[in-house]
């Protein structure tokens, strides 16, 4: 059986679709729960965050629940929930580390992650009733334990450390039927392009959108040089199969053997009916960018001396841009008492030309268009506020 | 002190859409408090309510629900005008690093949804059936709502889910 299984992943998740009904009918008995631990052997980020998802609305885990073992090339991953150019160092990831890094949303809450080669992804999957992440996070801890000798703890926030140090983030997605929990597990993350990529713009973003809790962080390697990936799916998978299905009880390797095991998964459309529609959803603007909560940016500039006019001047110039959907809505300026009836109301075919252009991308390559052709120079002063309000995140 | 608006183009636009989205002239948000005694709330066994008054009906998650997501810190409605299927996905409520997704508990179009819970999520977990009502739908399907239990058969539910 678990040979078959192997290859046949595609097939049975078919014929788990096709005989949902039955199986959720028929009570749930740790007897009839088999585990699998599939690993990807796709390094996207886009492409495992489809194969997650993926998993997710097509697999039925009633009786089957799934450990999936994933790795990525350097990304940043932000929350269902967030704003990228607030957890993100947006305009730079395409230089840091060697081959750049990708941004990507997931649909699962909480914050933002850096991944690359040197951190491990673990998914949990379980019908949603079963959907436990202390669990999940005890299996990994004790597979640490029984393979390293490192001692990490469940924190109050549910995250994984070690002493006061984070090694894993974790975030979830609850459905009407399935559920899934998953984490990152840092090994020997790069920690330089790390904090390189979250690094946050100094700005003032008002938002309701989740914010991510900065933690300091550690690689296990740090802890145990002995720690090395492929040893650890190893060890956190073989835990995960030894362990009861519903409670945290060991069933030693006699359980373990009675699981479906390890299987390696191929993430393609061929395999997985829809994959590259769901990937290709994730890739677009919209997605990534579109997806942001409603926010409003906020930038105050000193006016220079030789625009203030003979008039007394103490306060900046305020600029506020009201972004939705990814795209501005509105752009407000504040001019300080005085300069107004000087005619200082910056350009309104400029301020106007922004309205519904995606932040920043798009507005920005029409300002600069636009800037070009200003002749006073209080215009091409409010211009250049406008474009780094935009280039400021 | 003045203040320069940009007000032309999709700016306008833009604006128009907020205030259709908020003008229900037929549904302030006081009619629905005061009819919460007369209209039935009805639920889902999936935790979701609704209360209908003539075509409309108003969704929440219930006590149960919210309890069991702790502070909700993100609420992701549906957009006005969506049209939407019973048990279709039609938003997210964020809570602890879990974001569960919001099934429409009956068919039909979304004509309002509640902003203040937008603005301020926590709403769902202090009055999930007053102040934290999530959207508003016109009904399309009174069959639909037949199906839906009682306050009493949903309290029963609650009673044998968790004696499982």
């Amino acid at each position: 059986m678990a040979l078959i299984q192997r290859s046949c992943v595609r097939v049975n998740a078919l014929i788990s679709r096709i005989t949902k009904n039955s199986y959720s009918t028929a009570s749930t008995k740790q007897d009839n729960i088999k585990k699998s631990v599939f690993i990807s052997q796709s390094k996207d980020i886009y492409t495992n965050l489809a194969l997650e998802d993926w998993l997710y609305k097509n697999y039925d885990f009633t009786n089957n629940h799934v450990l999936m073992l994933w790795q990525n090339d350097p990304c940043v991953v932000i929350g269902r929930h967030q704003n990228p150019w607030l957890e993100a160092n947006v305009n730079n990831l395409p230089l840091i580390s060697e081959q750049g890094v990708q941004l990507a949303r997931r649909n699962s809450g909480g914050g933002t992650v850096y991944h690359d080669n040197g951190n491990l992804n673990l998914t949990f999957f379980t019908p949603r009733e079963q959907y436990n992440r202390k669990y999940n996070l005890e299996i990994i801890s004790r597979s640490l334990f029984r393979e390293y000798n490192l001692r990490v703890d469940i924190s109050p926030r549910e995250d994984l450390v070690i002493r006061e140090y984070k090694v894993s983030g974790t975030a979830a997605k609850l459905g009407r039927t399935a559920a899934y929990h998953h984490c990152t597990l840092l090994v020997n993350v790069n920690k330089v392009d790390l904090s390189l990529a979250l690094q946050k713009p100094e700005v003032d973003i008002k938002t309701t959108a989740t914010k991510s809790v900065k933690s300091k962080i550690i690689n296990l390697c740090e802890e145990n040089p002995r720690v090395e990936m492929k040893n650890l799916m190893k060890a956190v998978g073989w835990e995960y199969m030894r362990t009861d299905p519903l409670k945290l009880i060991d069933g030693g390797k006699e359980l373990a053997n009675n699981q479906n095991g390890f299987q390696l998964i191929n993430p393609t459309d061929d395999w997985f009916p829809g994959l590259n529609e769901i990937r290709n959803e994730l890739v677009s603007w919209n997605w990534q960018y579109g997806k942001t909560p409603k926010f409003n940016i906020i930038k105050s500039f000193k006016i220079p001396e030789y625009l203030h006019e003979g008039y007394d001047v103490n306060e900046d110039l305020k600029v506020t841009m009201e972004v939705e959907n990814g795209k501005i809505s509105d752009v407000v300026l504040y001019i300080p008492p005085g300069l107004s009836t000087s005619g200082f109301s910056g350009n309104a075919n400029v301020i106007t030309s922004l309205i519904g252009h995606s932040f920043s991308d798009e507005a920005l390559s029409g300002l600069e268009m636009m800037i070009g052709g200003l002749v006073s120079e209080k215009d091409r002063f409010v211009s250049e506020c406008l474009k780094q309000v935009m280039i400021s995140v | 002190m003045a203040l320069t608006r940009a007000l032309l183009g999709a700016a306008n636009l833009s604006r128009s859409v907020k205030i259709t989205s908020k003008s229900f002239p037929a549904f302030p948000r006081h009619f629905h408090l005061s009819n919460c005694a007369l209209a039935e709330r009805l639920y889902t066994d999936k935790h979701e309510w609704v209360e209908v008054t003539g075509k409309i009906g108003i969704v929440g998650i219930s006590h149960y629900a919210q309890e069991a997501l702790g502070d909700v810190v993100y609420a992701q409605l549906p957009d006005v005008n969506t049209v939407l299927k019973q048990k279709d996905e039609c938003g997210a409520l964020e809570s602890v690093k879990a974001a569960s997704e919001i099934y429409s508990p009956i068919s039909g179009k979304v004509v309002e949804k509640n902003g203040d819970v937008e603005e301020k999520p926590s709403l769902i977990n202090t009055d999930c059936y007053a102040k934290g009502w999530l959207f508003k739908v016109e009904i399309e399907n009174n069959g639909e709502i037949k199906e839906l239990m009682t306050e009493d058969q949903y309290k029963e539910f609650l009673k044998t889910a968790e004696s499982h």
